[in-house]
């Protein structure tokens, strides 16, 4: 007795002791061997959320004037699944400058053979203007993704879907348009879909079609800028959704598009009593005029330049682009995903310094008591000293 | 190339704590995190207007700043007690049994025994003896502890004592019950499977069902919440556990987010350093891993690295459950819906056992339910208006596995309609209610915690595997271990495990 350790020898002469010993042994020799899991866990993370998609360009298509649908296939033919509305982040380096962009997949989440995005083009845009202009066919793409909320969720969304979207808006729509009619489901979609001009509508006869097969899928195109015979002219406002939509307050909402017509959107359900949580939406970046925002500080043009330290590196930062441009233009790299606010990837400490947090970052308490920021939607108003 | 005293890898509770102590006794540490936060486990995030807490549900041992519990002492050692708000729950869980009938038990072991006694009258002797029996186990435990600690350089003293008076002499209750389950205990005391239940509750916390949760672990949870009172952090862990990284930092030691370790670097068979995603070398006196055993054996160093003692020695140690949680946000007030306590356990039969043999299958038409509204430990959670709920089940991680990538998002959701069905017999109008809703899954935990099956407790803890036979044996010299895998799992405990870890490396050092 006195040989054996002081625990087995207790545990000895407790009840259910020793048998509990004996299972321990028997245990012992049956169990599975550690080595097995080598891997295991990376292989399985990786079919869902690989940390790099390293895609190719296979085919690049226009889609209205100023947009092109672009083919991306996977480099080692695996592609990860994704709920039709989520997006991928693009990373590209641009005059020695590497960045990224969000953009929402547009193709059926029913097939994983390619992943399709359409890009339009934004005027001055760094990153719209390279895609559109000097990509090409074989070139190569990291992203990363898929990734995002905005989809459709069985079990608190209704069946009936009002998809409102206005110019490249209409991307994430055009996935879920596709995703439902493909595999037959039993959902009813109506889409209205605002556009300057029929021509600047991307998708048109794809949707017409698709409206003309399919008696769940109803779509209207409305035109703000030009009156034409058989379509709408005019903005998304509220009779104009009870007009279309029968059963109002039986069906989830989902609004994407310019800053602007979302935010008329709102007013039009609001108006309409569509209580929030019918209610879904994505807003493809931040405005681009941040000191016309609510709470912009007075007197700031976004013109201001101010010092931002991290670690041992100094660099400048103007006060109207975000603390993420800031740094990535400066060759400090930050881990992104979705560029507006709401993963918090690009988290950062404050260490001493002002922002201005701009609309839809959406913070943990935690951030707001230790001082932590997520950098794609804060704007220096001061010099900034950061910490990783 | 830095130099540390101590390198830690991951920073979950186990992990930060360990640093924080060494931190604050003036160590040299660097935490090495993969993700862009810390926490672990200890986590939130964010969807629309709500923020969800990931894990915590009932923070024990902290009792009031008077009369601090071994938690709040560490907070206090750590400087860090007043940086964040505690909110006192009073009621430790409520069951809802089959049929409509629920009890909600008080975090006070003369009001809980009397509303048992009350609820059970046929068993209220029973009752009164159990409780009875729960205390002395524990007075018990802390007395064989404190015999311990007082020889430690001296084990064979206590042996020789143990030996020569018979150890069932000394320490009765101990004996008696110490590595029995749950059911095996409870069936002794009482017949009706129903107060069983209201008996059992933590079986949960540990990812075991009650025939194989050590009825130990259950004794210990029901004494220690009743003593210290179940406690709610403002906020969330993740708070707590962004209050430690600045404790680490403020005391001039490092914890580097998103840097990921791949491999620990041996040197003539001893742990001296780590190797970051990046390909850049940390050295260190001393390495802990805060990350699994199995995949820092079988991940972070080579096959021909981990000695054959140590793959022989983990084959006892079976990969433990994880879960299937709906994170909700409402928009109306709780109790529109009906919820009037914060942690509820669901029972649709009076079968827990075999209810649980459902966590093998991606279903959740039988499992029992767990549902926590943090609303009601504190209204400012959300919103005026709304609330935060999340329920779930616990699941093995195999059968998500398994599951192929087009499978995937249909079988989840189908997983979580289910359970919102379940909760809308005793909720009415949970569903129409629901603004927001995250669902995870095993698939999602093994994601975000890294661990193999997902698991959210560790390795399984029953009788063999726990209590006296937690995997804390080392096998590779420098190299060891703080977190849930190698000891009980929760935040009290791996925040005092990984301190107790620090303090044998500061005493080694001196
Ligand atoms: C989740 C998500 C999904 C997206 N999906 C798509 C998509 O499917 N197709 C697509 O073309 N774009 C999409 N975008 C927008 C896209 O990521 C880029 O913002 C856009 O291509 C402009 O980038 P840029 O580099 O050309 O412009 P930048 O050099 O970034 O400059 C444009 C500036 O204007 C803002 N801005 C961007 N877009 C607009 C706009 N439409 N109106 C006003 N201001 C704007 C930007 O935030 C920035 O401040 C998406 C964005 C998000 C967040
Ligand atoms: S990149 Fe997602 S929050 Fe900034």
């Amino acid at each position: 007795m006195s040989g054996k350790p002081i625990k087995d020898m207790i545990i000895g002469t407790m009840r259910n002791g020793p048998e509990t010993l004996k299972e321990l042994e028997m245990a012992k020799k049956t169990g599975k061997d550690i080595s097995q899991e080598r891997d295991v866990v990376k292989k399985k993370v990786a079919q869902y959320h690989p940390s790099v998609l390293h895609l190719v360009v296979s085919e690049i298509e226009a889609v209205s004037p100023i947009a092109k649908r672009i083919r991306l296939v996977s480099e080692d033919g695996y592609l990860p699944p994704f709920e039709a509305g989520q997006y991928i982040n693009v990373f590209c380096e641009i005059d020695g400058v590497r960045t990224s962009r969000p953009y929402s997949l547009s193709s059926s989440a029913k097939q994983r053979a390619f992943y399709e995005i359409t890009v339009a083009a934004v005027d001055g845009g760094f990153v719209s203007g390279y895609l559109l202009q000097c990509l090409k066919p074989g070139d190569r793409l990291e992203a990363n993704g898929p990734a995002g909320v905005f989809h459709y969720h069985p079990v608190f969304h209704s069946k009936k879907s009002v998809f409102l979207g206005g110019g490249s808006g209409i991307t994430p729509f055009v996935s879920m348009i596709r995703t439902v009619l493909e595999s037959g489901e039993d959902r009813e979609i109506t889409l209205l879909y605002g556009s300057r001009t029929e021509e600047a509508a991307m998708y048109h006869e794809e949707l017409s079609a698709f409206a003309k097969k399919h008696s769940n899928f109803h779509y209207t195109l409305i035109l703000s800028d030009e009156e034409k015979e058989g379509m709408e002219h005019g903005f998304l406002n509220a009779a104009r959704i009870q007009a279309h939509v029968p059963d109002i307050l039986d069906c989830t909402y989902y609004l994407c598009g310019p800053a602007v017509m979302m935010e008329f959107c709102r007013k039009a359900l609001e108006e309409l009593q569509i209580p929030g949580r019918s209610i879904r939406r994505e807003v493809f970046g931040t405005r681009r005029d941040i000191w016309n925002e609510p709470g912009w500080p007075e007197g700031m043009t976004g013109e201001e330049i101010f010092h931002i330290q991290i670690g041992e590196k100094q660099i400048e930062a103007k006060s109207g682009e975000s603390v993420l441009t800031a740094l990535e233009r400066s060759g400090v790299r930050v881990n992104v995903c979705c560029r507006s606010g709401e993963c918090s990837l690009c988290r950062v400490q404050l260490v001493s310094g002002k922002v201005f947090t701009a609309q839809g970052a959406l913070l943990r308490y935690a951030d707001e008591c230790f001082g932590y920021i997520h950098s794609c939607k804060a704007y220096p108003i001061s010099d900034l000293e950061l910490r990783f | 190339m830095a130099h540390y005293d101590v390198i830690v890898i991951g920073a979950g509770n186990g992990g930060l704590a360990s640093a924080a102590t060494l931190a604050v006794n003036h160590k040299k540490v660097a935490v090495f995190e993969k993700h862009n936060i810390p926490g672990g486990c200890g986590t939130s995030f964010r969807r629309g207007r709500f923020e969800f807490e990931v894990a915590l549900h009932q923070l024990n041992g902290m009792n009031t700043k008077e009369r601090p519990g071994p938690t709040r002492q560490l907070f206090r050692k750590w400087g860090v007690e007043d940086a964040i708000e505690w909110i006192p729950i009073e009621t430790l869980y409520k069951i809802n049994l089959p049929g409509g009938r629920g009890v909600a038990l008080p975090a006070d072991k003369k009001k809980a025994c009397q509303l048992l006694c009350k609820e059970f009258p046929a068993e209220a002797e029973a009752i009164r003896r159990y409780f009875q029996m729960v205390w002395k186990f524990n007075e018990e435990i802390a007395d064989f502890l404190a015999k311990s600690a007082a020889s430690p350089a001296n084990p064979s003293e206590l042996k020789k004592f143990i030996t020569k008076t018979g150890f069932p002499k000394i320490y009765k209750v101990l004996a008696r019950y110490g590595v029995r389950s749950t059911q095996d205990v409870l069936d002794e005391f009482f017949k009706s499977r129903e107060l069983q239940l209201c008996l059992s509750a933590y079986w949960c916390f540990m990812g075991m069902p009650p025939e194989r949760f050590p009825f130990s672990i259950l004794a210990r949870c029901m004494y220690l919440y009743t003593v210290d009172k179940p406690y709610y952090v403002r906020g969330g862990s993740q708070v707590m556990s962004q209050a430690l990284m600045d404790t680490i930092r403020r005391h001039g030691s490092e914890v580097f987010l998103n840097c990921g370790i791949r491999r620990i670097l041996l040197k003539n068979g001893r742990a001296v350093g780590v190797e970051d995603e990046n390909g850049n070398a940390h050295y260190a006196h001393k390495i802990i891993s805060n990350v699994s055993p199995t995949i820092t054996y079988a991940g972070l160093l080579k096959d021909e690295e981990v000695p054959e003692a140590c793959r022989q020695y983990f084959k006892s140690y079976t990969t433990g459950i994880s879960a299937l949680t709906c994170f909700i946000g409402l928009d109306c007030p709780p109790e529109d819906i009906g919820f009037t306590d914060s942690f509820n356990l669901i029972y649709d039969s009076l079968d827990a056992n075999q209810d649980f043999k459902n966590a093998y299958f991606t279903n959740t038409k039988a499992d029992p339910i767990v549902a926590t509204c943090y609303t009601i430990d504190d209204p400012c959670v959300s919103p005026p208006g709304t609330s935060i709920i999340t329920a779930g089940t616990l699941k093995y991680g195999e059968a998500w596995e398994k599951l192929s990538p087009e499978e995937y998002h249909r079988t989840k959701y189908e997983a979580a309609d289910q359970i919102i069905r379940r909760l809308e017999t005793r909720f009415p109008g949970l569903r129409e209610h629901i603004e927001e809703m995250e669902v995870a899954t095993p698939l999602t935990h093994m994601r975000y915690l890294g661990h193999p099956g997902g698991a959210i407790y560790g390795y399984e803890q029953d009788l063999k595997s726990s209590v006296f036979f937690f995997p804390q044996d080392e096998f590779i010299p420098g190299l060891t271990f703080s977190s849930g895998w190698v000891n009980t799992c929760g935040f009290g405990p791996n925040y005092a495990y990984g301190d107790k870890i620090a303090q044998s490396i500061l005493k080694e050092g001196r």
